[in-house]
C-alpha cells in the first residue's frame, strides 16, 4: 500500500486505532506496575495510581524480608528456563533438519507426536511424575522441572523450526555436496549459518514458555532449592499470617516481567516471524 | 533406591548447611518447616541454635501462605519419607491426619508433660490425638469480638461488659447501618466461621471426629448447625457482611472495619498491631485507633457462652527424621514461655503458654492480653478428623457463596456431599 | 500457552510429502539418509515419548487403584470404579459445562478480536507497525499468572480502580463484587485470558492475511465491491487454513485452563473447571486414584477435540497445502 496516498483523515483513523492496539496491549502491565509502587494501606484507595510513589515493595523481595524467597525462585527461573530452552532448540534444530531435509520413514509420526504432546494436558502428567520423581529423587531439583519443561518446549520448537528450515534454500547444500562434502560437512558449513536466525528466534520463543510455567512449578518444588518464580508468589505473605502481600505479589510481577519485554522490545521482528512462520506457509 | 533417595538428600541438606554455615562438620543441622511469618521463627530458631551450644543448629525452609498448601505440601513429602523433615509448623486442624498416617515422631511422656504444663487447654486439644500429644503447642490464636466504640454506643450495646449475641450485632448493625466484619471467602476462614457458629450453639460439624472415613457422622443436621446457618443468613441476605462478603477474608474484613461503615467485626489480633502500624505509616488515624474496643467472641443464644474460633500452630516432629530425639529437644527451646512471649510482641502471634502473658511487654503490646488467653481457654478447635481436608473443602463448598445459606438445606447438603465424599462415592 | 501453531499444517504438509516413499529398492545412500534421519531426529522424538507417554500409561494404572497418598496400605485395586464415579457426578459435568463455556466465549471473542488486530496491524502505516508488533508481543510474552493477578486485582472490590472508574455504566456500582458471582467472576476470568492470548491468535491471522494473493484484492475492487464483500468473498476464504489452525490450537489451549481460575476464584462460585478439579484431586486431596482419573478423562476430551477438528477440516488443510 502506497501511504503516500492517503488522505489525512484516513492517517488519523490508522492512529487512532494504533493507539486503541498499545493501550489494550499495555493496559494492564501498567496497572500492575502502578500496584508494585503502592504503601500497604494505599493498595486499597480503589485508585489506578499510587498516592505516594514508594520503592518499599521492591525493597522487600529485592534486599528485604522477601529476598531469600524471591532471589533465589528468580535463580531457579532463570537457569532452569535457560537450561530447558538449551536442551530443547539443540534437539528440535537436529530433528528439524531431519525432517526438513532428509527422507526417512516415521517422519509423519514424529510431526503428529510433537502435535500430541504440545495438546497434552499438563495437569494429567503432574501426578505420574510427581510419584516418580519422588522415587527416582528428582522432587524438588532442577532436572525435576527441566525435564517436564522439555514437554512443552521440544514440540515447538521442532515446529519453528521445520518450518524455518524449509525456507532455507537447499541447493546451496547440495551444491556443497557435489563439490565433496559430506552431509554432516555440508549441514555445518552451509546451513548452520543460515538457519542461526530461525534456531535463535525458537530459543527466545521456547524460554518464554518455560518461564511461563505454573503447574509443574507448584506441584513438583517444595523448597528454594528449585521453586521458580510463578510458583513462588504464592509464598509472599505480608506483615502478618492473614495479611495479603499484594505489593510483593505486585512488585515480583513487574521484576519478571521486565526479562520479558526486553526480550521483546529487541527481538520483536524475530519473533513475529518466527511465530507465523510455520502457521500457513509451512 | 529409596534409602538411598533419602540418604543422598539428607547429604545434599547437610552439604548446604556446611557450605553455608562452614561450622563444625560434626553439628547436626535440623531443618525447621515454618509458615510464612514476620521472620520470628527465623529469629527463634537462631536463638535455640545459639542455646544449644553445638548440640545442633536450626534452619528454617519456609511453607506456602495458605494452610491448605502447607497440608498438601508437607503430606506430599512425608509420604515420601523425607528425611529432611525434622520439625513443622502445623495447622491444628492438619495435624490428626498426618498424625495417623504415621508422618510426626511419637512424643514421650515426660516431654508430653514438661511441654503442656500452663498450655491453654485448647492448644492442647489441637495438639492431641487418640489420646496422645503429637505436637507441642508453639503459638495459640483466638479471635475476638473488635467493634467501633462509637457505633457499640450509638446502637446501645456495651460488649466489653455484658456478653453479645450475634442477633444483638445484626440488629445493631442494621439500625446504624454499617457492615459487620465477618470472613465469607470460599477457603479456611469460612470455616473457622461456620465452626465457631455451630459449636458456640452448643453443637458439632462432626459427632465422631476419630471414626474411619465411610462411618464419619456429621452433626450440622441439628438445632446448632440450624443456628449456625440462620445467622449466616440473616447477615448475608440483609448485605450486613458488606458488598465484598462471598470473597471477604480475614484482611478484607479488617480493611472494612477501618472504613466508614465498620462496626463489629469477628478476627484475629493480628488486626490490633496491623491497625497500629497502619496509623505509624500515617495511612489510619489515631481517633480509629481510639475507637476501637475489644470483647469475648460473640455468643449464639443468650446466656450461653460462646466458643471463639481457635487456631495458631504446633510444632510436629518429623517421623522419618535422622534426629528425632534433638528435633524433639529444639522443639522444647523454641517453645519456651520467653521465646513465646518474644513472639507474640514482634510477629503479633498469642502464645500458647498462660505464663507468657506475664510478660511486661506483651501486656504493653497487647492491651488485650488477658482477653486472649480467657478467649484461648473457651476457643474450640476444629474437627479433628484425618479427613479434615474434605470435610472443610465440602462445607465450604456448600455453603458459600454466604447468601446461599438457609438453614433448610445448608446443613443437609453440606452432610449429604462430605458423607458421600468420605464413602469416595464423589468427587470434591 | 501458545505452543502449537504450526502443527496441522506441518503434518498435512508431511502426508502429502510423498516423498517418504519406500516401494523402490533402496539405494545405499537413501539407506544411510533414512539412518541419518533417526539419529537426528530420535532423540528428541524419545524425549517427547518419555516425558508424555510414560506419565500418562502410569495415571491410567493408577486410575484403576482406590489409593490415597497418606493412606498407603488402603490401597486396593478396583478396577473402572474410579471412573464410574467421576462420570455419574454432577461437579464432573458442571466442570464439563464451565470449561467448555469458558472455551467458546473466549476462542469467539478472540478470533474477532484478533482478526480485528491483525487487520490493522497489516495495513497500519510503516512507523506504526513495529511499534505495534512490540506492544502486542507483550501480553504474549507475559506470565500467565501474572496476567491472572493484574486482572484480578483491578477488579477486585479491595483494590481495584475497575468500579471506581466505570461505576457510571448500568450494573457497576463501588459495591460491585465482581469475584462474588459466577458470571461476573468468569468475566474476568475470560477478560484474562483474552488480553493475554488474543496477540498469539492474531499474529496467526496476520500471516494468513499475508498469503492472500493482492492482485485479487485489487481485482475485487476494480469489479466495485465493497470493504464487507472483499472481506468476505476474497480475504477470510483465502486465509481459512490459517483461521482453521489458530481456532484449533486456541480451543485446545483454552480447554486446558488453569493458571487464571487458580488465581483468581480457586474454583469459587462455580467456577472449577475441569484442569482445576483434577489438581484438586491429586494434589489437595491426595486422592491418587480419583485424580488420575480425572487426568485421563481431560485427556481424553483433549484427544476428541483434535480429532473432531481434523476430522471436519481435513478438507480446508489439504486446500491450504495446494497453494504452496
Amino acid at each position: 500500500m502506497d501511504e503516500g496516498q492517503l488522505s489525512r483523515g484516513t492517517k488519523a483513523w490508522w492512529w487512532v486505532a494504533g493507539i486503541a492496539v498499545i493501550v489494550y496491549a499495555l493496559f494492564p502491565v501498567a496497572w500492575i506496575v502502578s500496584l508494585s509502587f503502592k504503601t500497604p494501606s494505599d493498595l486499597a484507595n480503589l485508585q489506578f495510581l499510587p498516592t505516594n510513589w514508594v520503592w518499599d515493595n521492591y525493597d522487600n523481595i529485592l534486599v528485604g524480608d522477601a529476598q531469600n524467597l524471591f532471589l533465589s525462585a528468580l535463580r531457579n527461573s532463570v537457569g532452569i528456563s535457560l537450561i530447558a530452552t538449551f536442551i530443547s532448540v539443540v534437539l528440535a534444530t537436529f530433528a528439524a533438519y531431519a525432517i526438513a531435509r532428509l527422507d526417512f520413514p516415521g517422519k509423519r509420526l514424529i510431526l503428529t507426536t510433537a502435535l500430541a504432546v504440545a495438546i497434552f494436558p499438563v495437569i494429567s502428567i503432574v501426578t505420574p511424575l510427581f510419584n516418580l520423581w519422588r522415587n527416582i529423587g528428582l522432587y524438588d531439583t532442577w532436572p525435576g522441572l527441566i525435564i517436564p519443561y522439555l514437554s512443552l518446549t521440544l514440540p515447538i520448537s521442532i515446529w519453528t523450526l521445520s518450518a524455518f528450515f524449509r525456507q532455507i534454500p537447499w541447493e546451496l547444500e547440495q551444491a556443497a555436496q557435489v563439490d565433496g562434502a559430506t552431509t554432516w560437512q555440508a549441514f555445518r558449513k552451509v546451513i548452520v549459518p543460515l538457519a542461526t536466525p530461525g534456531v535463535f528466534t525458537t530459543a527466545i520463543i521456547s524460554f518464554f514458555i518455560a518461564w511461563n510455567d505454573f503447574v509443574y512449578g507448584i506441584s513438583l518444588t517444595s523448597t528454594e532449592a528449585a521453586r521458580p518464580v510463578p510458583a513462588a508468589l504464592a509464598f509472599f505473605t505480608g506483615a502478618s499470617q492473614f495479611e495479603e502481600p499484594t505489593g510483593a505479589i505486585a512488585a515480583a510481577a513487574v521484576v519478571v516481567t521486565i526479562p520479558v519485554v526486553i526480550l521483546v522490545l529487541l527481538f520483536q521482528r524475530r519473533i513475529v516471524s518466527g511465530l507465523t512462520q510455520g502457521a500457513v506457509k509451512g | 533406591m529409596r534409602r538411598r533417595t533419602v540418604s543422598v538428600a539428607a547429604a545434599t541438606v547437610l552439604l548446604t548447611a556446611l557450605a553455608a554455615c562452614g561450622s563444625d562438620e560434626t553439628t547436626p543441622t535440623l531443618t525447621w518447616y515454618i509458615n510464612p511469618d514476620n521472620g520470628g521463627q527465623v529469629e527463634l530458631a537462631r536463638r535455640c541454635t545459639e542455646a544449644a551450644d553445638g548440640a545442633y543448629r536450626i534452619e528454617t525452609s519456609l511453607l506456602p501462605r495458605e494452610a491448605s498448601a502447607q497440608r498438601e505440601q508437607l503430606a506430599r513429602r512425608l509420604a515420601a519419607n523425607d528425611s529432611s523433615i525434622d520439625i513443622i509448623s502445623l495447622d491444628p486442624p492438619f495435624i490428626p491426619e498426618l498424625a495417623e498416617a504415621g508422618f510426626l515422631a511419637e512424643i514421650p511422656d515426660d516431654v508430653a508433660e514438661a511441654v503442656t504444663e500452663n498450655v491453654v487447654q485448647g492448644a492442647i486439644d489441637g495438639a492431641t490425638w487418640r489420646d496422645q500429644l503429637v505436637a507441642v503447642p508453639f503459638w495459640a490464636n483466638t479471635q475476638l469480638l473488635w467493634y467501633r466504640k462509637s457505633v457499640a454506643q450509638a446502637a446501645g450495646l456495651d460488649p466489653e461488659n455484658e456478653p453479645v449475641t450475634w442477633e444483638q450485632l445484626i440488629a445493631a448493625a442494621q439500625s446504624q447501618d454499617k457492615y459487620l466484619g465477618v470472613q465469607g471467602i470460599r477457603a479456611e476462614a469460612l470455616t473457622v466461621w461456620i465452626n465457631a457458629l455451630v459449636a458456640s450453639a452448643g453443637g458439632e460439624i462432626l459427632d465422631n471426629p476419630e471414626a474411619p472415613a465411610d462411618q464419619v457422622q456429621l452433626g450440622l443436621e441439628s438445632d446448632a448447625g440450624q443456628a449456625a446457618a440462620q445467622i449466616i443468613e440473616d447477615i448475608a441476605r440483609n448485605g450486613l457482611g458488606g458488598p465484598g462478603l462471598a470473597n471477604q477474608d480475614e484482611n478484607g474484613a479488617m480493611l472494612q472495619f477501618q472504613g466508614d461503615r465498620g462496626s463489629f467485626m469477628v478476627n484475629w489480633p493480628f488486626v490490633w498491631a496491623a491497625t497500629l502500624a497502619g496509623v505509624e505509616a500515617g495511612n489510619l488515624d489515631q481517633s480509629l485507633v481510639d475507637d476501637i474496643g475489644w470483647a469475648l467472641y460473640p455468643a449464639v443464644a443468650e446466656g450461653e457462652e460462646s466458643r471463639p474460633p481457635y487456631g495458631g500452630i504446633s510444632l510436629g516432629i518429623g517421623a522419618f527424621s535422622e534426629h528425632t530425639d534433638l528435633a524433639i529437644e529444639a522443639a522444647q527451646c523454641i517453645v519456651t514461655p520467653e521465646n513465646q512471649a518474644y513472639y507474640m510482641v514482634t510477629n503479633g502471634n498469642p502464645a500458647s503458654n498462660t505464663e507468657a502473658y506475664d510478660d511486661p511487654e506483651v501486656q504493653e503490646t497487647f492491651p488485650m492480653a488477658d482477653l486472649i488467653r480467657e478467649s484461648l481457654e473457651a476457643a474450640a478447635p476444629r474437627p479433628q478428623t484425618p479427613y479434615y481436608n474434605e470435610v472443610s473443602t465440602g462445607l465450604q463448598n456448600t455453603w458459600h457463596p454466604p447468601s446461599s445459606v438457609t438453614p433448610d438445606s445448608s446443613p443437609e447438603d453440606a452432610t449429604t456431599l462430605i458423607t458421600e465424599v468420605l464413602k469416595g462415592e464423589r468427587l470434591l | 500457552m501458545s505452543t502449537t501453531q504450526a502443527a496441522a499444517g506441518e503434518v498435512s504438509g508431511a502426508a502429502g510429502d510423498g516423498r517418504d516413499g519406500g516401494r523402490v529398492p533402496l539405494s545405499d545412500r537413501a539407506r544411510a539418509e533414512r539412518r541419518l534421519g533417526w539419529w537426528l531426529a530420535g532423540p528428541a522424538f524419545v524425549v517427547m515419548l518419555l516425558v508424555t507417554a510414560y506419565p500418562i500409561l502410569q495415571a491410567f494404572y493408577e486410575s484403576l487403584f482406590k489409593y490415597r497418598l497418606t493412606d498407603p496400605d488402603a490401597r486396593e485395586f478396583t478396577w473402572l470404579n474410579n471412573y464410574v464415579v467421576v462420570l455419574s457426578d454432577s461437579i464432573w459435568w458442571r466442570a464439563v459445562g464451565v470449561t467448555v463455556l469458558i472455551t467458546v466465549i473466549t476462542v469467539a471473542v478472540e478470533a474477532v478480536l484478533g482478526f480485528a488486530l491483525a487487520l490493522v496491524m497489516h495495513r497500519a502505516l510503516t512507523t506504526l507497525r513495529p511499534i505495534l508488533r512490540t506492544a502486542i508481543l507483550i501480553p504474549y510474552a507475559i506470565i500467565t499468572v501474572v496476567s491472572a493477578f493484574a486482572w484480578f486485582y483491578a477488579f477486585s472490590i479491595d483494590s481495584g480502580f475497575v468500579n471506581s472508574w466505570f461505576n457510571w455504566l448500568p450494573g457497576i456500582s463501588e459495591d460491585t463484587n465482581w469475584f462474588g458471582e459466577f458470571g461476573t467472576s468468569v468475566f474476568v476470568i475470560i477478560a484474562s485470558e483474552i488480553w493475554k492470548t488474543t496477540p498469539f491468535i492474531s499474529l496467526l491471522l496476520l500471516a494468513g492475511l499475508a498469503q492472500v494473493p493482492e492482485d485479487l484484492q485489487e481485482a475485487a475492487k476494480v469489479d466495485g465491491a465493497t470493504w464487507w464483500q472483499r472481506l468476505y468473498k476474497v480475504t477470510i476464504p483465502n486465509m481459512k487454513a490459517a483461521i482453521m489452525v489458530a481456532l484449533l490450537f486456541r480451543t485446545l489451549d483454552a480447554f486446558r485452563i488453569f493458571d487464571n481460575v487458580f488465581i483468581m476464584t480457586q474454583g469459587a462460585n462455580n467456577t472449577e473447571v475441569v484442569s482445576f478439579l483434577a489438581y484438586r484431586q491429586t494434589i489437595s486431596r491426595l486422592e491418587i486414584g480419583l485424580g488420575s482419573a480425572v487426568s485421563v478423562l481431560l485427556f481424553l476430551c483433549v484427544v476428541l477435540i483434535s480429532f473432531l477438528f481434523i476430522k471436519l477440516f481435513k478438507v480446508d488443510l489439504a486446500s491450504a497445502r495446494g497453494e504452496r
